[in-house]
């Protein structure tokens, strides 16, 4: 412990004798930080119904499979799409409505379910938190009704649902709804992917090979930067 | 195995050899320059396509470079906030002089754990401490997870880029390695079948081996929150399915804040792999109950890092994001591939950085190993003028070699003297041209170039050729013209 508290010092001390002349107290410090230039685009353009095409149109570039539908249809379009799937086992995490359990299909809630348990089912369906229109990527925050990460993590087909309202155009409008920032976070842009063989792009390696979304049309008018509401919260008011 | 794939390379500056030599097999090797050219041009292609489509990324660069000077200029202040906020989140934060405490640290960390086997999420930062080897001789088998380090290993290969470090394997070679070390003698060299192969093999180990290492993109000071950026999913397995994660970062990988991670995401993968964003990218606080690793140490290793910070105009090369843009666009990297830097961090970033993370005592050759075109600042997305760390660093090793070498046994020396002496009179000046015109002209081929000079030239010629001089200079012709000029008024 006394040799690592000594390089902790060390590097310390080493760290701050080299900026002593361009680092300053804890308000220059904040107040430096407040001047740094951020002129690059944080608010996007693009009215509801184009960005949400746009987002569409990414998560489809990557290989995902995107349908659309209204929050009463929910239930059905979800139903449609595990039957279209060919599979039959699913997982979900505790916090997902009752009525995305679609009958016909054998369910597995993630009420601390064993790891092995998740690995044998075939797909699994969450939440999710935000969808940023400009990179096609879909954010989880792991809350009740995303599931805790492993579970959209070891089933080879995900699908996610994606409720129009939770689509910005822009990375940084992300950034300035999530005024608190989650513990934990994944962004996903399409399904797992490499081009480590001779950058040729090959969809699946250890994530989902099958990223699905359905994306659910609530939109209920425009709203004024609105804080990111949580995944159940929004969940709930559909229902 | 193949040639290409067998080249021995030494990625230990201490034991390299100078770029000059190390170069010399890649240049004799046409299949690692096929295959490195060939990634580089798929990358760079795709690169400038996602790159034009955003118009604001002059403006993104601006940020990103800022904010990344700003970190590095209070750096003590943001080192101390990560390690406070980390251990709040329930993580434990160690501190690592250099590569032997570090990785006496982590070795006692799986001590602690009885882990005799560990799976690895891809870091460069555990190659430049060579943690692998470490951890094999000391009874600890590591597993590298991401498709290319395991092509690397199972090969028994060196990585040679820092994006994709196995960009100088192709399929068929890819196929030799796993045929051989997975036992599958009917393995196709269909990137998809080898992919699979590579994801059933480490199925298993995923599942059933409890402890992971991982690096680091970016630490956030005010969450003590760390991210890590990939795209295949192993990093995903290896930060939720074990019980204990071991993650090791370079001291300047701290962002001041959450909200930054908006400008370093839009440029990091549109600048690595030329993807609008890459498949995964993953952020944890310390330990979340009842999700992922319950234990969670970071070590924060120094390694040198903090020496280069010292210095004004080098401090900068401590921004690096890591995306590799600038290895992609460099001409000598495109020609050379990664090895012949003797470094697990090669091209123009890695002739910087290397030669300063050895605080000048080994790799003094890698800043010369640069045609100063400037193309790699002109892409980085954080604005490292590489350029003019590479001057700098070429004076200093200048200096150095000063110091060392007596100087009238100095040929650099005596060189500049001469020149010095000749230069400074015209008639010595012209007199030493038509010395050279004869002198030369014996070396001077039919096409008017010479390709071999004898003794301290061929220092010269060994790497490119030379104009032959001209049969008249241009202060002849301007004579010659005035006198003609003069008869033609008479």
């Amino acid at each position: 412990m006394i040799g690592m508290l000594s390089s902790r010092q060390r590097i310390l001390d080493s760290v701050r004798s080299a900026t002593e002349g361009v680092s300053g107290s804890p308000a220059r410090r904040a107040e430096a930080y407040a001047a740094l230039p951020r002129d690059y685009i944080r608010h996007g353009k693009l009215r509801a119904k184009v960005r949400i095409k746009l987002m569409i149109e990414r998560l489809r570039e990557y290989d995902a499979e995107v349908t659309e539908t209204t929050p009463a249809e929910l239930p059905a379009a979800i139903q449609a799409r595990l039957a279209a799937s060919g599979r039959h086992s699913f997982v979900v995490p505790p916090g997902v409505p009752d009525e995305w359990l679609a009958a016909g299909f054998d369910w597995k809630i993630d009420r601390n379910l064993a790891i092995a348990e998740i690995e044998e089912a075939e797909g699994v369906v969450t939440a999710s938190s935000c969808g940023i229109a400009d990179s096609g990527t879909i954010v989880l925050h792991h809350s009740e009704s995303e599931g805790r990460r492993v579970l959209s993590l070891l089933p080879d087909w995900h699908l996610i649902i994606l409720r129009a309202s939770q689509v910005v155009e822009t990375l940084p409008e992300y950034f300035s709804r999530c005024k608190e920032p989650p513990e934990l976070i994944t962004w996903i842009s399409g399904p797992s992917a490499t081009a480590d063989i001779e950058m040729t792009r090959i969809k699946g390696v250890h994530g989902p090979r099958f990223l699905n979304v359905i994306l659910v049309h609530d939109e209920v008018g425009p709203k004024k930067d609105p804080e990111l509401r949580t995944a159940e919260n929004n969940s709930a008011k559909a229902e | 195995m193949s040639q290409a794939a067998s080249t021995h390379a030494e990625l230990d500056p201490r034991k390299a050899l100078p770029f000059p030599k190390a170069v010399l097999p890649v240049l004799r090797n046409p299949q690692l320059r096929k295959n490195v050219a060939h990634a580089i041009d798929v990358i760079q292609a795709k690169r400038a396509r996602l790159v034009a489509e955003k118009s604001d990324w002059q403006d993104l660069r601006a940020a990103a470079s800022a904010i990344r000077a700003h970190a590095l200029e209070n750096l003590g202040a943001y080192l101390e906030q990560f390690e406070e906020r980390c251990a709040a989140a329930g993580g434990t934060v160690h501190w690592a002089a250099d590569a032997d405490e570090a990785r006496r640290i982590i070795l006692d960390l799986l001590r602690e754990e009885k882990a005799s086997e560990v799976i690895k999420i891809k870091t460069m930062t555990s190659a430049e401490i060579q943690l692998n080897p470490y951890l094999e001789a000391n009874g600890v088998q590591a597993f590298e997870t991401d498709l290319a380090e395991i092509i690397l290993q199972l090969g028994e290969l060196e990585p040679s880029h820092i994006v994709v470090p196995a960009l100088h394997v192709n399929r068929s070679q890819v196929r030799e390695i796993f045929a051989q070390r997975m036992g599958l003698k009917e393995l196709s060299d269909d990137p998809k079948e080898l992919t699979n192969a590579a994801r059933a093999f480490l199925r298993q180990k995923f599942l059933s081996i409890p402890t992971a290492i991982s690096g680091a993109n970016f630490l956030i000071a005010e969450t003590g929150a760390v991210a890590v950026v990939e795209s295949e999913g192993n990093g995903r397995m290896c930060l939720t399915l074990p019980r204990t994660m071991i993650t090791i970062a370079g001291i300047e990988k701290v962002l001041p804040r959450f909200q930054d991670m908006e400008v370093m995401l839009q440029l990091l993968a549109r600048s690595a792999t030329g993807e609008r964003m890459n498949p995964y990218t993953s952020l944890w606080t310390g330990v979340t109950s009842g999700d992922g690793p319950q234990l969670f140490h970071v070590i924060l290793l120094d390694n040198g890092r903090s020496s280069i910070l010292n210095k004004t105009k080098e401090r900068q090369t401590l921004k690096c994001i890591r995306c590799a843009a600038c290895m992609n666009t460099c001409p000598v990297y495109r020609q050379t591939g990664g090895h012949a830097y003797g470094s697990v961090y090669p091209g123009p970033i890695g002739a910087i950085l290397t030669p300063q993370l050895m605080q000048m005592h080994y790799a003094q050759s890698l800043p010369f190993a640069s045609s100063l075109c400037g193309a790699c600042f002109e892409v980085c997305p954080v604005k490292i003028n590489i350029p003019e760390v590479l001057l700098e660093l070429r004076a200093q090793g200048v200096n150095q070699e000063r110091e060392r070498t007596l100087r009238f046994f100095d040929p650099m020396y005596i060189g500049l003297r001469i020149a010095n002496w000749l230069f400074a009179e015209a008639g010595r000046f012209h007199a030493a041209q038509w010395l050279g015109r004869i002198g030369l002209k014996l070396f001077t081929g039919k096409d008017g170039w010479i390709h071999w000079l004898p003794s301290v030239g061929e220092k010269w010629t060994q790497t490119r050729d030379l104009r032959g001089l001209p049969k008249q200079s241009f202060h002849e012709w301007w004579a010659k013209r005035r006198i003609q000029a003069n008869k033609e008024a008479q």
